[in-house]
């Protein structure tokens, strides 16, 4: 210090005098890399690594400004008698805080169009493998559902209601600048490497990703180098999870048993339970041997099939920079149990992040991603089986599986120890780019992105216990997938203010994205011995063998630009244009182009609203623009394609090729859907969408509202139109069908007690989006059904519920995607001259059945009689976030809840539960029907029920480690975590949040994960 | 729009990329119009083709729910699908699954003979490989519009590939003289370019001779029987029976590759697809991975039984096994009351009582343990798993001979029929007297009842005599369109503007 101060005033001898200091956080730890500069001059330096700095001034009395990336930049009077003690605050949330938008970042205070920013450090803490869980309730108009507890499965994600008739609705996810797909499953990002994500909803913002951009695109930072010198996280999870509820099985095989008698009989079947063989040979005991207790079985099946699953999530990063480089690298090592026994996921993610400055104007980085993960595929077991079967022949384990008849493919022990399935998958994403700042205000960026994604996933069905291996004399497979993507693109961006009042930010520049898929798969049968299992395919029947290959290529190049012009921090003017040429769409719609705009007003910054005193922020938005969806479809339908097979000739299989080729499989009924007539007319789906958005800041900024309402509107939308069966083809991609969306959000945030110890804020996010079919595309050439009695037009869309033979969900203008179509039931018939009055007939006359509603009153029930009975899509979605802290002491509740969806049950009265409340002679109910083996079912609102639910989310308490007054350790923290603690309902099954289609199959119920963690920094 | 492409050019050509690719995909991983017709090879795959359409599931065995279900040789099981048991019950309408699956799939057999057609005429191939390619194309063509036409009634008629959007909305044929000379026109190409060659699961000279009889027996007996629609073919009745014996008696007397087999249980030995009475039997084999490849179609016949192996007593009392089956087709005993009790067609091809491993008996009709009597025409003792060789038998000699007999109704006719009878062990008729040519066409139909039971032809019988209603209760008070046709199905009335 002495010395310093020495030489500061041999330098202020001379002429040029010099300022020296140490610059340093709010905490004290000194930061490096601090840009140093004298003010209105060229004379500038940074700190070293301790954070010390010297300057030669020119003036005495120069303003020296202290800059820093994530601090807020301050000016002092250069004081060159005394060491400079800098101090810098962090640039806290608010005002100038900056989002990333696509291909850029903008300060959020400037921003016109409607981007949410999601902090991950304010983000309670939750355990999640991806990405997907940590968005749902972190913004509005985002809504994420998790319908399956599956190890290692994603999420739904769908950013202002679903803008496309099919798939293709999931919002496009850049990383760091690399659009690397859809959301719901990028598993290949550790959320614990993530800093912040942007979600773009309006048009303004998402246009800029041109033919990708419709269903909005979520921007991902990830972490870079710590801000200070090297540091060390390690941070472990552990999850244990249990299910919500009990299981609604069979726990009493005498009630079962007089149940399955009883509907078999009364449908004129003979009954199962009466002491003697079926006609599969398999004896079931009479119900008098099971009140008896001498037939000695009753098998709690689930016992037998889940367990207690435990995840386990590691994760070591080191994070390093100094002035020229920063370094981060992060491994995540996560294994997750599936509920079902030997249901296994693990993966393992490395993340390397290089940033380095090669010299002042020019800076280079990569950042290489590895995943590897490996999933052993033991799901959907049967833990529904029947309980008075035992698991083995007289429960003794040593004398076999007890089998039922001698097709039984589901015996859930059997299948575990002599079935395999294993997925193992190895991702590899990297990019490189290299930034060069040509002027002061003129930058230009080069980015190369490349990943490769491949799994490999081998079977063996054994020669019996499985229905493929026993057709098969054992079955094995091998199936290959790789798909490798290069997206190059290079940007200008020129950035400048112009007579302080005239800010212009311009970006401008062009996107190549190649994309090539390849899968292959070998299939074997008739093993001789099976212990190799898929090990050695051809030791199956050589004359049995199969092999499948397959391959697509898509490529796309895009021009794209945006200009940002800010009059004088108040009036914000943004318009983007992009423009895409993708292959695959046909010569006459290969370019497509996707312009936006949007304004901005500060009003807050206008005397007469300062006047006011009211507002620390008031800032109105608007924007309008058009963004396109290529994603439902694949490569080549713009190209003839010719189907092959084999047939056998003479002896042996020939080679089969011409027109017309399997499309796809009906997912239901299992047959092949034709396709192979090209559309060399098909483009991409249209998204034009309007927003108008208000943010407002009270009470000195503790009080938050940020108001958006958006129209959206897609046409030409991606669809598969069926052809007439005499041109020998099923179906062939077609642009029709209009949709729109509009919706309100609103999110409010406040700090409620901001003191020194004591802290409570919350957010309430509300949003309401509607939805409605505008139109179907040519009603002849989409073969539209029409309602017989009010003349909407509909089609059936999604999947077939077996037991209704009829698809609940359908498309029908002037209504919402994916309402209910059916029958209205109005009770249950109690007389038979009851039921004939009704319009019905037969059987469905009698007393005991549903007593459905002759709705255009003709006398006759029938299919005439289907109307609307039910609309899948909530009136509105909100939650709440409320953090509340004291001290080192912090504790955060997520509330979520969707409200005025209907559901489908399609277990209504199939469940144990239902089943004993039926319709009978002496219990003469006007709420269920009788049990009847053989009833056609009919879709009907009888199945539809209320799906409103309020869920307790998420609840984390963690306590922050108080700084131990140690140089190795930094910081550290302990939390508990519960997700999925209740959930309040009116809904009868497992639990109510679902698909998109609201469609309840049953199955188990949903889990509770109760996680411990702790996170310690060195 | 071209400056843009240029800047992207430009600006592609700075990152060194401007070669790399062009926005034109090729494709790589099928073929299609651009790569396919080029050698007699490819040709021959595309005709192969045109024949694997015959064995697509919703192709083959929904034949049997059509033509079998709505005769009176059986009705389905109880809980089979609505669909299906429309068919039993004469209710199908327009919606009905199984019926737009068959349309649809015949439509799918059609386009891709004509895609042959299209491609093989001009080619520069040689001209023998040329005319058979062409020849069995015609005759793929001619087959499944019969089975529409015989099935639907009017119905559009695909004279070319259909591989374009505006190409698919064809009109239904004017009349049934426009759809006969079509067929018959085809027919008589394959005639012509064919010549005798006998390939199992191909057809040659031979079938389409007897096709072609077989068309025009269909149509001479449904204008004689006054079959609705059929009365403005413009041939006379007597001539066109005459046609139908002119081309069975080629069938007959010109060619010595094809004979009446002596031996009922060779005709159906699921290993000797090519015996001598098969002139066009469908090629299917338990090697095929995927069901069309290999045959389910005995899991259609047989019952169930106990889900195992079950053991069937041959003629010469040794054993063969078999898988039970579905017990989808049931037989009635109005079809086993028109064997006589020693008619070996009944005794040999039934099947009613069932044996173990161990040649122990284990159940019969009697004591219910089978539910009904089974036909033995599709066993196949070396199954694996549900996989079987089972085939539809397209078209047998036999069949021919009757078409021979009922065509002339004279005394070369009368041979044929006594033929047939003879194998089956039954008395002979001595000769036509006191029968008129009707009388004996009747008894001509009432044996092919007996011979080609569960051979997919019955209904058609049924419908081109118009005694329907006569044999089936069900079809009482249908309308005489409605018991000759099954309706267009509804796909195609609502996605083609052109017929309504």
């Amino acid at each position: 210090m002495l010395c310093c101060f020495l030489s500061l005033t041999t330098h202020a001898n001379a002429q040029s005098q010099s300022v020296s200091g140490v610059v340093s956080d709010e905490s004290g730890v000194s930061i490096p890399g601090v840009s140093v500069v004298e003010k209105g001059t060229q004379n500038g330096t940074v700190t070293n690594i301790d954070g010390e700095f010297t300057l030669k001034v020119v003036s005495k009395n120069a303003i020296v400004v202290f800059s820093f990336v994530g601090y807020k930049t301050v000016e002092f009077q250069a004081d060159v008698n005394q060491n400079m003690n800098i101090s810098l605050e962090e640039e806290t949330l608010g005002l100038e805080e900056v989002v990333v938008v696509g291909y850029g970042s903008v300060k959020k205070s400037d921003l016109t169009g409607s981007v949410s920013s999601v902090k991950m450090d304010v983000v309670p803490m939750k355990p999640s493998n991806s990405i997907d869980g940590l968005l749902q309730g972190q913004s509005a108009g985002v809504q994420v559902v998790s319908s399956s507890d599956d190890p290692g499965e994603g999420a739904t994600i769908r950013i202002r209601g679903g803008s496309s008739y099919r798939s293709g609705n999931e919002p496009l996810v850049v990383v760091d600048g690399f659009p690397i797909g859809n959301a719901g499953d990028i598993k290949q990002i550790s959320p614990s490497d993530i800093e912040s994500m942007e979600i773009l909803k309006d048009a303004s913002s998402t246009a800029i990703y041109g033919s990708r951009g419709a269903n909005g695109v979520i921007m991902i930072t990830t972490k870079k180098g710590s801000k200070n010198s090297t540091e060390i996280t390690v941070s472990q999870q552990n999850t244990i999870s249990e299910f919500t509820s009990d299981l609604n099985l069979w726990r009493d095989p005498v009630l079962m048993a007089g149940l399955s008698n009883e509907s078999r009989i009364n449908g004129g079947y003979v009954p199962l339970y009466i002491g003697a063989n079926d006609p599969n040979g398999v004896y079931y005991p009479s119900v008098s041997e099971l009140k008896s207790g001498s037939w000695k079985y009753n098998t709690r099946w689930d016992d037998v099939v889940f367990r207690t699953p435990v995840s386990n999530n590691t994760n070591v990063a080191i994070r390093s920079q100094n002035e020229k480089t920063q370094f981060s690298l992060s491994t995540t090592y996560f294994t997750d149990e599936g509920v079902y026994i030997e249901d296994n996921y693990e993966k393992l993610n490395a993340n390397l992040n290089i940033i380095h400055k090669v010299y002042d104007k020019l800076t280079v980085g990569t950042n290489v991603i590895f995943s590897k993960g490996e999933r052993n595929n033991n799901g959907g077991l049967a833990y529904w089986r029947n309980p008075i079967f035992p698991v083995y022949n007289d429960n003794d384990a040593s004398k076999g599986y007890y089998m039922v008849g001698t097709q039984d493919y589901s015996h859930p022990i059997a299948l575990t120890e002599n079935k395999s399935n294993t997925t193992e998958f190895q991702d590899f994403l990297g990019s490189a780019f290299a930034e060069a700042q040509i002027l002061p205000s003129l930058s230009l960026k080069s980015q190369v992105n490349y990943q490769s994604r491949r799994s490999t996933t081998d079977f063996y069905n054994p020669k019996v216990y499985t229905e493929d291996g026993a057709f098969n004399n054992g079955a094995g497979g091998i199936d290959n997938w790789e798909s490798n993507e290069i997206v190059a693109e290079t940007f200008m961006t020129f950035n400048k203010t112009f007579n302080e009042v005239h800010n212009l930010n311009a970006m401008g520049g062009f996107s190549y994205r190649y994309k090539k898929d390849r899968s292959s798969s070998l299939r074997a049968y008739d093993f001789l011995n099976e212990s190799l299992r898929s090990g050695n395919l051809s030791s199956g029947n050589p004359e049995k063998q199969s092999v499948d290959n397959a391959l697509s290529e898509e490529v796309m190049y895009s021009v794209m630009g945006r200009l940002n012009y800010v009059y004088d921090s108040k009036y914000m003017a943004t318009v983007t244009m992009r423009a895409d040429a993708s292959s695959k769409f046909g010569e006459n719609n290969q370019w497509g182009y996707f312009p936006s705009g949007a304004l901005g007003w500060k009003m807050h910054h206008e005397d007469f609203i300062k006047d006011l005193e009211i507002f620390d922020e008031l800032k109105l938005r608007t924007s309008y623009g058009i963004s396109g969806n290529q994603e439902p479809i694949g490569a080549y339908l713009i190209n003839s394609q010719y189907g092959e097979d084999q047939y056998y000739v003479n002896g042996s299989w020939q080679t089969a090729i011409g027109p017309g080729y399997v499309g796809r499989w009906d997912s239901q009924t299992g047959k092949k859907l034709w396709s192979g007539i090209p559309n060399p007319d098909l483009k991409w789906e249209t998204t034009r969408q309007f927003n108008v958005g208000v943010d407002m800041a009270f009470l000195n900024r503790r009080l938050r509202v940020v108001v958006d309402y958006y129209n959206k509107y897609t046409d030409d939308l991606l669809r598969e139109r069926w052809l007439s069966p005499s041109s020998a083809y099923d179906l062939m991609w077609v642009n029709g069908g209009e949709i729109k969306n509009q919706g309100v959000e609103v999110t409010i945030d406040g700090d409620i007690i901001n003191k020194k110890d004591w802290k409570v804020s919350g957010t309430l996010i509300f949003s309401k989006n509607k939805n409605e079919v505008m139109s179907l595309g040519d009603e002849l050439a989409f073969g539209l059904s029409e309602d017989p009695n009010n003349g909407m037009k509909y089609e059936f869309n999604g999947s077939t519920v077996e037991a209704f033979r009829a698809v609940p969900n359908i498309l029908g203008i002037g209504e919402a995607v994916n309402v209910f179509y059916g029958r209205k039931v109005d009770g249950i018939i109690q007389t038979t001259q009851e039921g004939l009055a009704a319009g019905l007939e037969g059987k469905e006359a009698q007393p005991g059945e549903f007593k459905y509603v002759d709705i255009n009153e003709d006398g006759v029930v029938d299919e005439n009689d289907r109307t609307v009975i039910g609309d899948p899509n909530p009136d509105f979605t909100a939650s709440l976030n409320l953090q509340v802290s004291y001290k080192n002491f912090d504790l955060a509740m997520f509330f979520n809840g969707s409200f005025g969806q209907d559901i489908f049950n399609t277990k209504a009265f199939s469940e144990p539960s239902n089943q004993p409340l039926r319709w009978t002679q002496d219990n003469t109910t006007n709420d269920y029907p009788s049990l009847r083996e053989g009833r056609s079912l009919y879709m009907s609102d009888w199945y539809i029920q209320e799906g409103s639910y309020v869920r307790l989310q998420n609840v984390s308490l963690g306590y922050n480690i108080p700084d131990l007054g140690v140089s190795w350790f930094k910081r550290g923290r302990i939390y508990m975590n519960a997700t999925n603690l209740f959930t309040i309902t009116d809904f009868d099954g497992y639990d109510p949040e679902l698909g998109s289609d609201g469609i309840y199959w049953g199955g188990y119920p949903k889990l509770r994960k109760w996680t411990l963690g702790v996170e310690l920094t060195f | 729009m071209k400056i843009l492409n240029k800047i992207t050019l430009g600006l592609a050509f700075v990152m060194g990329l401007a070669s790399c690719e062009s926005l034109d995909v090729e494709p790589t991983g099928f073929y299609s119009e651009d790569n396919f017709y080029k050698t007699v090879e490819d040709a021959e795959a595309s005709l192969l083709y045109a024949y694997d359409a015959l064995t697509l599931t919703s192709y083959a065995p929904v034949t049997y729910y059509l033509t079998e279900l709505g005769s009176d040789n059986c009705i389905v099981k109880s809980d089979e699908g609505a669909d299906a048991q429309a068919f039993v019950n004469w209710e199908v309408t327009s919606q009905n699954e199984l019926l737009t699956q068959y349309y649809r799939c015949a439509y799918i057999a059609i386009n891709r003979a004509n895609a042959v057609i299209e491609n093989v005429e001009g080619r520069g191939f040689n001209e023998e490989d040329e005319k058979r390619l062409l020849g069995e194309a015609y005759f793929l063509r001619a087959y499944n519009h019969f089975n529409v036409v015989r099935a639907f009634g009017l119905a559009p008629l695909q004279t070319s590939l259909i591989d374009q959007m505006d190409e698919t909305t064809a009109p239904l044929a004017d009349n049934m003289q426009v759809v006969y000379s079509f067929l018959i026109d085809d027919l008589t190409k394959a005639v012509d370019y064919l010549e005798v060659n006998r390939v199992t699961g191909r057809a040659d000279k031979v079938a389409a001779q007897a096709l072609l009889a077989e068309v025009y027996l269909f149509a001479a007996s449904a204008k004689e029987s006054g079959v609705s629609k059929y009365d403005v073919l413009t041939e006379s009745v007597d001539n066109l029976y005459a046609k139908a014996a002119e081309y069975a008696g080629y069938v007959l007397n010109d060619q010595s590759e094809y004979a009446h087999d002596n031996s009922l249980q060779d005709i159906y030995d699921v290993n000797k697809p090519d015996g001598s009475e098969h002139i066009f039997i469908l090629s299917m084999d338990r090697s095929g991975t995927s069901e069309g490849d290999y045959s389910k179609l005995s899991k259609y016949f047989i019952p169930w039984i106990a889900g195992g192996t079950i053991y069937l007593k041959n003629t010469d009392d040794s054993f063969s096994p078999t898988h039970d089956g579905w017990s989808v087709f049931q037989t009635t005993s109005a079809l086993i009351s028109n064997y006589e009790v020693t008619d070996n067609r009944r005794t040999q091809l039934f099947v009613s009582e069932i044996y173990d491993a161990s040649n122990n008996l284990t159940g019969t009709v009697a004591d219910g343990t089978i539910p009904y009597e089974f036909t033995r025409k599709y066993i196949d003792t070396e199954f694996s798993g549900d996989k079987t060789s089972t085939r539809p038998y397209l078209i047998r000699y036999s069949e021919v001979q009757l078409i021979y007999a009922e065509a002339t109704a004279d005394a070369n006719g009368l041979e044929q029929y006594n033929s047939i009878r003879r194998r089956a062990g039954v008395s002979e008729l001595a000769d036509l007297s006191g029968l008129s040519k009707d009388d004996f066409r009747t008894l001509v139909i009432e044996e092919r009842q007996r011979e080609l039971a569960y051979e997919g032809d019955r209904l058609w019988d049924l419908r081109r005599k118009n005694i329907v209603q006569d044999k089936v209760t069900q079809a009482a008070g249908l309308s005489p369109e409605e018991v000759s046709f099954y309706p267009i199905p509804q796909r195609e009335l609502d996605l083609n503007p052109n017929i309504n």
